[in-house]
């Protein structure tokens, strides 16, 4: 009843992800506005100042296109919370980019989770006939409030994957997901403020905790399966201990987690958190192998999807940079660099 | 075929440098009377105004009207010439073509540039323009920078050192000492070039022409209105304007001036001279680089040789073939669009034994070199006493 | 100005550059004519992503909209394929930037409109591609 599961099988064709190449440590923030000590993640992933959601999106897109081999896009959706425009379409300049232009296009926003919101809606167009193949990114270049908590994790960075009908070449199949919302405020930005607000401990059992828990214990009910069937597990990661929590609640150990648990050492990306999760995921996954990928948007919802990877996935080694190379390829910088890569200084 | 030979009658100019009390309109003007001054005749046949950026530098266009009417001859006919920081010698060639070619009886050229008016940052955006808005403006490379790349690029292959690029600008500077209207008049040393603030690495401060305002004018005559004349009079023996592939790194070599090359070889070739005959010369050292390169081009120097011979003291004053005689545009100064008139008049002031402390004794035959953008034009002349 | 970006979008976003049909000759920016060869049928070529730097500099007083950037590295480079692009150097090392680097392709924000106006994105090199 609410499971949603495509009638035509979609499957993703290629992914690609991007973490840009700068890092700030969190004992820097602490650095400036603690005294010291450090936030509960080594580093976070910083853009330089002449990147953004789109430009990021671009790169990860088109790793995703190498990777997947095919012409065109019947759609491209971009999920993020940090549009450059706030009227004016990421995914037009994407799709730009590609050189596609018959096609759809369009950004969503529900916070963290809008990316796997992207794939939804693509596996969505997909398995109902009505695309071929369309491209559904997560990707944000998250701002923190000088001084905020969220300072610490707020991260840039995400990924793209290719949806398209399954075939011999597929990477992995989208089996099936489910989604589960509420009103729930535990983190918002209004229209003309630049940076989020949010609440404490309010953000946990409410927010995060309720809604994964929720969509995950759907897919279980409605598909039968059980923790031990899936071979990774990627959770929205706001900070490194949240996503221990719920897979442990959920019957999770940490070896299924860990291949797609970033967060320790490039913060959280927001709408490409779990996306990037996944890409990381995929990188080391073998044909038979179950994921179950489940994000968290504030406002407040998650997805949860039961992914099979496929013979496909063999070929794609070597094509595109692992996330893995892409967390090594890094330099760390200070706060006052950070502040001015990120326009934080009043000019 | 030429129907008239082409003669400067009489030059003006105005100081160099941060003139603050005096707008464009003001220096054309003053540059303009000085040329006019002792003249037979109350107006020229036509007026040539060689300026870069007066509209983003003066929200102005249309000068040669404008300059024609301040100087009390509306009804001349009159025109702007741009060409970049070649305007000036830009100007002059289409003057003197028109003079040689018996369709002028006489022209006043004048170069005019105001730069001061503009913040840094402006000048720098205005003097990009020489360069692709699309492809070299949009990536945010200054004029400075592409002359960086050329400096570079330059040091590397041909093993040239910092100390031996230095050279140039040290000649500019001597020579600038005894010039009234050069705008720095101190001498400076080789280490003082090499520790000056780095603008576009390896390039410093002391490798670069400075910014300044001036105008400079030259009245051209034919034989009827040179003949008879009290005036002292140099001859213009041959002028040509070439143009390379526009942008630097289109070229397929970055370090051949080309249109130097061609516009020096033509203009000799009117002239009915050798390289060897010019006494001295009045090169575009827009960049220490740019003079060494312009000096190779026209084959003074080998490949790689330009600045190594300028350390070696061939382009000093007392040298084999001095450069830069009121400190070229170095030390004298670059008001960009009026440079290449600056140097023409300088080349006049010369050839008429005019140039006080700074003369070159005995000098009969001189060329000026007048380059827009690195290169992209090249305005050569070639002057003589008048016989 | 941004109608004079927007035209050659294509241009900045893929680096679409012309191939000459008649001798197979490639350039970036775009000609008209054929540098090599002088035929006049010139077709529009995506350029490769890669290449070595030909020099480089370090500008420390970058045209106007770019002074958060300095110093800034620019570089002519030539592309595997031949045809030569002025560029900024971003994301890389400082040692890492020296003639004959190998260096590749990323798009990132070029020209920004202050604070309401528009983003015109377009091509930059870094020295230090993504690994493998």
């Amino acid at each position: 009843m609410y499971l949603m599961q495509s009638k035509k099988r979609a499957a993703i064709l290629g992914y690609g992800a991007y973490i840009p190449y700068y890092r700030l440590p969190t004992t820097e923030i602490a650095r400036i506005w603690k005294g010291g000590g450090s936030g509960p993640n080594v580093e976070k992933a910083v853009a330089y100042m002449d990147e953004d959601t789109v430009t990021m999106a671009i790169e990860a897109a088109r790793q995703a296109m190498k990777m997947a081999g095919i012409e065109n896009l019947g759609a491209v959706f971009v999920g993020t919370e940090s549009k450059p425009y706030a009227v004016k379409p990421t995914s037009t300049i994407v799709a730009q980019a590609l050189g596609q232009h018959h096609t759809l296009a369009a950004d969503l926003e529900f916070a963290c989770k809008a990316g796997t919101e992207a794939m939804q809606v693509i596996t969505g167009l997909v398995g109902s006939g009505m695309i071929e193949a369309g491209l559904a990114i997560g990707m944000d270049t998250a701002q923190g409030k000088p001084g905020d908590d969220l300072e610490y994790t707020a991260a840039s960075g995400g990924a793209a994957f290719v949806i398209g009908n399954r075939n011999k070449d597929s990477v992995a199949e989208i089996d099936c997901s489910t989604s589960y919302v509420s009103d729930t405020g535990d983190f918002w930005r209004r229209a003309h403020e630049r940076y989020p607000r949010h609440l404490s401990r309010f953000t946990g059992e409410p927010a995060y905790f309720h809604h994964i828990e929720s969509s995950v214990k759907t897919l279980f009910k409605e598909t039968g399966h059980k923790p031990s069937d899936f071979k990774y597990a990627v959770f929205h990661q706001p900070n490194p201990r949240f996503p221990v929590e719920v897979a442990t609640r959920l019957g999770f150990t940490m070896e299924q987690i860990k291949t797609g648990l970033l967060n320790p050492m490039i913060g959280n990306t927001y709408a490409g958190s779990s996306p990037i999760g996944l890409a990381a995921v995929l990188d080391e996954a073998s044909p038979g192998d179950k994921i179950l990928l489940a994000s968290f948007g504030s406002g407040a919802g998650s997805d949860a999807f039961c992914i099979d990877v496929l013979e496909g996935i063999t070929r794609t080694r070597g094509i595109n940079p692992t996330v893995k190379s892409m967390m090594e390829r890094s330099t760390k910088i200070d706060y006052s660099t950070y502040s001015k890569f990120r326009d934080k200084l009043h000019r | 075929m030429a129907r008239s030979k082409a003669y400067i009658a009489s030059v003006g100019l105005t100081g160099i440098g941060d003139l603050w009390d005096k707008s464009l309109l003001d220096l054309a003007v003053e540059a303009a009377r000085g040329a006019m001054k002792g003249s037979p005749r109350k107006k020229p046949d036509q007026i040539f105004v060689g300026n870069m950026f007066s509209a983003l530098g003066a929200s102005q266009e249309h000068l040669g009207a404008m300059t024609a009417s301040a100087l009390g001859m509306a009804g001349t006919p009159a025109v702007k010439v741009e060409a970049a920081c070649s305007s000036g010698g830009s100007a002059f060639n289409v003057a003197y073509n028109l003079v040689r070619a018996g369709a002028l009886d006489s022209a006043l050229v004048i170069g005019v540039e105001k730069m001061r008016d503009l913040e840094p940052e402006e000048v720098s955006q205005a003097l990009a323009m020489a360069e692709s808005a699309e492809y070299t403006q949009f990536v945010g490379a200054t004029f400075a920078a592409l002359n960086g790349l050329l400096a570079r690029y330059y040091m590397e292959e041909l093993n040239v050192t910092r100390d031996e690029l230095s050279a140039i600008p040290v000649i500019d500077h001597a020579n600038a000492v005894t010039a009234a209207h050069a705008q720095f008049r101190k001498a400076i040393t080789p280490e003082v070039v090499g520790r000056s603030q780095m603008i576009a690495d390896p390039l410093r401060l002391f490798d670069c022409a400075p910014v300044g305002d001036g105008a400079a004018a030259a009245l051209l005559v034919n034989d009827d209105a040179a003949s008879g004349s009290k005036r002292k009079l140099a001859e213009v023996l041959g002028g040509k304007i070439s143009t390379n592939e526009f942008s630097l790194y289109e070229r397929e070599d970055m370090l051949d001036f080309k249109a130097t090359r061609l516009a020096f070889k033509d203009a000799l070739s009117m002239a009915g001279l050798s390289p060897g005959k010019m006494n001295f010369l009045e090169v575009h050292d827009a960049f220490s680089v740019v003079g060494a390169l312009s000096l190779e081009a026209m084959g003074y120097s080998k490949r790689g040789n330009g600045s190594r011979d300028a350390k070696a003291g061939k382009y000093a004053r007392g040298g084999e073939l001095p450069i830069n005689t009121f400190g070229g545009l170095k030390a004298r100064g670059h008001p960009v669009g009026a440079t290449g008139v600056y140097q023409i008049a300088e080349a006049y002031l010369q050839l008429t034994d005019q140039a006080g402390k700074n003369q070159i004794e005995g000098a009969e035959y001189a060329a000026t070199q007048n380059v827009g953008g690195v290169d992209s034009t090249s305005a050569v002349h070639i002057f003589g006493r008048a016989a | 100005m941004s109608i004079q970006y927007w035209r050659i979008r294509d241009r900045y976003y893929r680096l679409i550059g012309s191939r000459c049909a008649a001798c197979g000759a490639e350039f970036f920016p775009p000609v008209y004519k054929c540098k090599k060869c002088g035929s006049e049928d010139i077709k529009d070529k995506e350029m490769p992503k890669t290449g070595k730097i030909m020099t480089y500099t370090q500008l420390h007083e970058p045209l106007p909209g770019f002074e958060a950037q300095a110093p800034l590295y620019l570089a002519v480079i030539k592309l595997d394929n031949g045809a030569r692009i002025l560029s900024q150097i971003v994301d890389s090392p400082d040692e890492s930037v020296k003639t004959g680097a190998r260096v590749s392709a990323t798009i990132r924000r070029v020209r920004v409109d202050g604070e309401s106006g528009q983003i015109v994105y377009g091509y930059k090199f870094t020295v230090n591609p993504l690994l493998k």
